[in-house]
């Protein structure tokens, strides 16, 4: 019994190629799709998963909600909130421990290096694991002259030579110290939201200078992880975290107005495993991904299978027909119809098999494109309990889901009416069901096509949107801060002033792309008392106005021949000192201290502290737009723009001509000026595009997913349009025979096929509108709704155009065959 | 009204080569009512798919109305035979799908003609045929012989000068076969011209001249006194 399903299975699979090849192939991709994506969703889940405490291991996060603004939400923590943690949670918190990553200048003999490096706490063995090759971590995180490199920096540096005893000459800060390297650690899986290559211990007392790092808690940059006490809830530390705030940071009295910390400073938590997929603010060490993605390319996946099993039930059914005759014949011998459905259900798996065999040739191929496209080293593991699992998982469902209906169909056939009649039994259930179908995969491929178009659209928007400054022709040299640098960093700027092409040049503290933030309180004289005002500082120069060219919409830019237009230096002066300058402020500045228009602002007065009790009034001189001066992702805030030449990082150069030869002149420059720190430079088109590089990979995964979907529809619908051709000869004959033109056949076919898609388009556009607007609420800056207008227009129209090339070849050939074929025997 | 010098028909198949029908000379004239015999095979159906402008001859002439039409192009016969030729088929060939009004309508469909006329026209055509009260019903809900008056009503509904009905009794029992010829019968009087296929010489009988086919020739032609 079993072998005679087998093999008129197979008879079947090879008699009806076309059948049979759009199924398998249909379901290979649909396969390939759901496996390619499985294995991207399973990297995902699988972050953090591998350290040995990930079960009771959290990360601190830091929120500052500062009145007027939106609240600065980040990953990272003040440095004190270690020994604060330690002491305020010594019943819950087990092991504390800060990572802080620098990125110093490396000398090994001659060679120099930037590379980012970690300062941790000795307490990261404890937490953390690492996979020791050579040396011993404990030394190195007891010894502030050792340090512990992955396999990856070992080889980077010292190549096959054994690096434990080797000696790196390394500079953070005004901190220049050999290190001798103690420690080789195996390479962290790419899995982790840590990134950790080179470790060296925490010595408070070798950043004095820099207390911002350990010392302040109005400054986040440690990435702070601690692990509770086996059998701690998690939430008896959460439940306490605003006192803890309240507790251990003290307030400058000015700033609260009484309040305690917590309503300025909020901690919050995130497993360690949830991080990758729940990201909770700026400040993560490398890229992470976020849950949203995760559910959408799940959902993707699962509806390209769901498209490919509609083709098999909706071809099954279409050519439900030729097999009448089959079953009407083994009914007549005493086949039950539970038999029967056994049967077809039996046949639909078998095809499935085939189609995931086909479909693992298909991952296989891929897999090394997607693993370098998705930037992550994929690999199929066939000795996998969960794959197998799930492979099974899927040919079953496949199997059954797309069997089981044409099976109950199939089997329904009555016998004595199919021999005598020997013609289509079938209901126009059956063919309503799969219209219904058909149109369910076309909306489906047009939201899919109009999501994906609505994401480019974002992208584009959100790439070539107005920073508010001319983004093009601009170039920034960065790390002029550093030792070895900063000396030179006015004959530097000359230097390069003088080469062909610079237009102008200026120093500033950050610079476009960047997302560190510097806020001061503010108060107006007279107004003490309307409580804290924060106010974005960014550090300029001369001429920073006319480099980037924002305009000035009222006042003066800052000029040479006022000496008040620096911000003064504040030494040897005592509590209760004020010093004055001038300062250009943006408009949103005016807003949040109401001063009236940009006119009415001029020459009006605000104090900022200076410390040590000391202010400095401000007298407003000139004002400017709002502009995205950092990055494009964040809203645009209050923000001075302080001329402070203590606080320069960076040299942003405008050019004309050729950006090659303007970047050699500056790379020989700098090689003849500055001694130990290697260049570091971009373009600033680039490097605010690059803020969007993430988006652009999700915007090209989902392209390809799309247009997957697409096509496997379309091979469904090529399909039927071939049975239904079959179907309809006789129609198309007796149409002829009255006169219709092979294009009035080519239209009716090409109708009967438009309609599923119209209605399709119908559906989508809806349910495509709404996903995309929510989608877009992320943004702060996003394009104009209206434009899904079109975009489902013309999705729509790719849509049917798609439907009707599938379609229009097969309608050509029926349309032209002669009618008296179709008539004669009947 | 037509006139076949010297036609043949030859089917070539991969190995096979039939000859359908072997230098045929014909003339029909407008308003005559013609049979076709001869046993199965012998080209009847093949001959009257040429007179229908359905298929081209392999070789000869073949002349409608003084218009040698033998090798004329698809698109160009479809558009002479929409005009003036209607067709009746031994298995009636109604399209499944629609009422009995809607085909009858599809002969009107591909002319330039408002739905409103065609609207009217299908009504006193099937008026006259006497299916009216069917009008809303699908094909397979009539008995051959209603199903072959509406195929005879969508053959005449364009008022096409001709009519070729290939074997229109052989699905049908005495009763209803009679009936359809006494349909064509009156049909002919009003000045349609027919041209018809059947193995029954009591409906050859119907036909003022009966033309016998024997391997794609033509062996007799009897006319019979009127
Ligand atoms: N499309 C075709 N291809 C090949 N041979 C055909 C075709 N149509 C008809 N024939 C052959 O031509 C001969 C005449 O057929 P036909 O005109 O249908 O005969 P009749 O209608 O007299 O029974 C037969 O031998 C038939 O097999
Ligand atoms: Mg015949």
């Amino acid at each position: 019994m079993f072998s005679n399903y087998v093999s008129v299975a197979l008879r079947n699979l090879v008699k009806n190629k076309l059948y049979s090849a759009i199924n398998i192939i249909g379901l290979a991709i649909g396969l390939a799709a759901c496996i390619l994506i499985t294995l991207f969703v399973r990297d995902e889940l699988s972050y953090d998963q591998f350290w040995t405490k990930a079960d009771r291991l959290y990360r601190l996060n830091t929120t500052f909600s500062i009145p007027g603004r939106e609240p600065f939400v980040t990953v990272v923590s003040p440095g004190p909130s270690k020994g604060a943690l330690e002491r305020f949670f010594a019943q819950e918190i087990d092991k504390v421990v800060r990572l802080q990553s620098l990125t110093p200048v490396i000398e090994i003999g001659n060679a120099l290096y930037t590379d980012e490096m970690i300062f941790a706490d000795p307490t990261a063995s404890d937490v953390l694991d690492f996979d020791v090759v050579a040396g011993d971590m404990k030394a190195v995180l007891t010894d502030n002259a050792s340090i512990a490199l992955s396999e990856k920096m070992a080889h980077k540096y010292f190549g096959d030579q054994p690096a434990v005893g080797k000696v790196m000459t390394i500079t953070n800060y005004n901190l220049k110290r050999d290190y001798r390297v103690a420690a080789v650690f195996r390479d962290l899986p790419h899995n982790t939201v840590l990134a950790i290559e080179m470790v060296a211990m925490i010595d408070e007392n070798d950043w004095h200078d820099q207390a911002f790092l350990f010392d302040s808690w109005f400054s986040v940059n440690n990435t702070v992880l601690f692990t509770l006490k086996p059998g701690v809830d998690i939430s008896s530390v959460t439940s306490r975290f605003d006192a803890f705030a309240d507790n251990s940071i003290e307030m400058p009295a000015e700033l609260t107005g009484g309040k305690g910390a917590s309503a300025f400073v909020q901690f919050g938590t995130t497993k360690l495993v949830d991080a990758q997929l729940h990201p909770a603010g700026l400040g993560e060490m490398k890229p992470t991904g976020n849950i949203a993605t995760v559910i959408i390319f799940a959902s993707i996946a699962g509806l390209i299978l769901v498209i490919a099993c509609i083709n098999f039930m909706n071809l099954a059914t279409a050519k439900s027909t030729q097999r009448a005759r089959e079953v009407a014949l083994r009914k007549v011998l005493g086949a039950g119809r539970g038999q029967l459905i056994v049967q077809f259900i039996g046949e639909s798996v078998l095809i499935a098999l085939i189609g995931l065999v086909a479909g693992i040739v298909i991952v296989e191929a891929a897999l090394p494109f997607y693993g370098e496209f998705i930037g992550r080293d994929l690999s199929f593991d066939y000795t996998d309990g969960m794959t197998l699992a799930i492979l099974a998982g899927l040919v079953a469902t496949v199997g059954v889901v797309g069997g089981v209906y044409p099976a109950i169909i199939l089997s329904g056939f009555r016998p004595a009416w199919v021999l005598k009649a020997n013609k289509s039994a079938e209901t126009s259930g059956s063919a309503a069901l799969r219209s219904g179908l058909v149109i369910f995969q076309f909306a489906v491929s047009i939201a899919l096509i109009v999501g994906t178009s609505g994401v480019y659209g974002q992208l584009k928007y959100a790439t070539t949107m107005d920073p508010g400054y001319t983004k093009d022709n601009m170039f920034v040299l960065h790390r002029i801060n550093r030792k070895g640098a900063e000396e030179r960093r006015d004959a530097l700027k000359a230097e390069i002033q003088r080469l062909p092409g610079v237009v102008s040049a200026t120093f500033s503290g950050d610079t476009p792309g960047s997302s560190d933030e510097n806020n001061t309180s503010v108060e107006i004289p007279g107004q003490e008392n309307t409580g804290t005002i924060l106010i974005g500082v960014q550090d300029v120069d001369h001429d920073f106005f006319k480099t980037y060219q924002i305009p000035i919409i009222a006042g003066r830019d800052y000029d040479r021949q006022y000496a008040g237009d620096s911000e003064p230096s504040v030494e040897g002066l005592k509590e209760g000192d004020v010093v004055n300058s001038n300062i250009i402020v943006n408009e949103s500045v005016l807003n949040r201290l109401g001063f009236g228009t940009p006119e009415e602002a001029l020459g009006k007065v605000f104090m900022i502290g200076r410390g040590n009790g000391v202010k400095n009034a401000l007298t407003i001189v000139g004002v400017v737009p709002d502009v995205h001066f950092q990055s494009l992702k964040t809203v645009k805030r209050p923000e001075m723009y302080a001329l402070d030449a203590d606080n320069y990082g960076n040299l942003t150069v405008r050019f004309t001509g050729d950006p090659k030869a303007l970047v050699s002149g500056v790379e020989n420059i700098w090689r003849s000026l500055v001694t130990g720190v290697p260049i570091s430079y971009e373009f600033v088109d680039e490097a605010l595009a690059e803020e969007f590089d993430q988006e652009e990979a999700t915007a090209t995964m989902l392209a390809l997913f799309a247009g997957l979907a697409v096509f496997v529809a379309c091979l469904g619908l090529y399909g039927l349009a071939a049975f239904t051709a079959e179907r309809r000869t006789k129609e198309i004959g007796i149409r002829k025979v009255m006169g219709a033109t092979v294009t009035d056949i080519v239209r009716l076919l090409l109708w009967q096929f438009s309609k599923p898609v119209i209605i399709a388009n119908l559906i989508a556009w809806p349910v495509a509108v709404w996903g995309m607007l929510s989608w877009l609420e992320n943004f702060p800056y996003r394009m104009e709704a209206w434009v899904l207008g079109p975009l489902c227009l013309i999705a729509g129209l790719i849509a049917l155009g798609i439907a009707w090339a599938t379609v229009g070849g097969n309608a050509a050939q029926v349309a032209r065959a002669n009618p008296i074929k179709a008539l004669r025997y009947e | 009204m037509l006139k076949m010098h010297n036609l043949s028909k030859i089917y070539r198949t991969d190995e096979v080569e039939t000859i359908a029908l072997n230098n045929v000379n014909i003339e029909i004239n407008s308003g005559e009512f013609v049979a076709i015999m001869g046993p199965s095979g012998c080209g009847k159906s093949t001959l009257l798919n040429i007179i229908g402008m359905l298929d081209n001859p392999s070789e000869g002439d073949y002349l409608f109305f003084d218009e040698n039409v033998a090798r004329y192009s698809e698109a160009k016969l479809a558009n002479i035979r929409k005009r003036h030729i209607g067709f009746i088929f031994q298995s009636f060939n109604l399209i499944d799908e629609l009422t009995v009004a809607e085909n009858i309508e599809l002969a009107l469909l591909y002319h330039d003609i408002a739905a409103s006329e065609r609207r009217d026209r299908v009504a006193a055509v099937m008026d006259k045929v006497g299916i009216a009260h069917r009008a809303k019903h699908m094909p397979s809900q009539l008995s051959g012989g209603q199903q072959q008056r509406v195929a005879v009503a969508r053959a005449v509904v364009g008022n096409q000068s001709m009519i070729l009905a290939d074997e229109p009794t052989g699905n049908l029992d005495s009763a209803h076969g009679q009936e359809v010829m006494e349909m064509l019968q009156g049909l002919n009087e009003e000045g349609t011209t027919i041209v018809m296929v059947t193995h029954s010489p009591a409906h050859a009988d119907y036909a003022r001249r009966t033309i016998n086919l024997f391997d794609g020739q033509v062996v007799t032609e009897n006319l019979r006194a009127a």
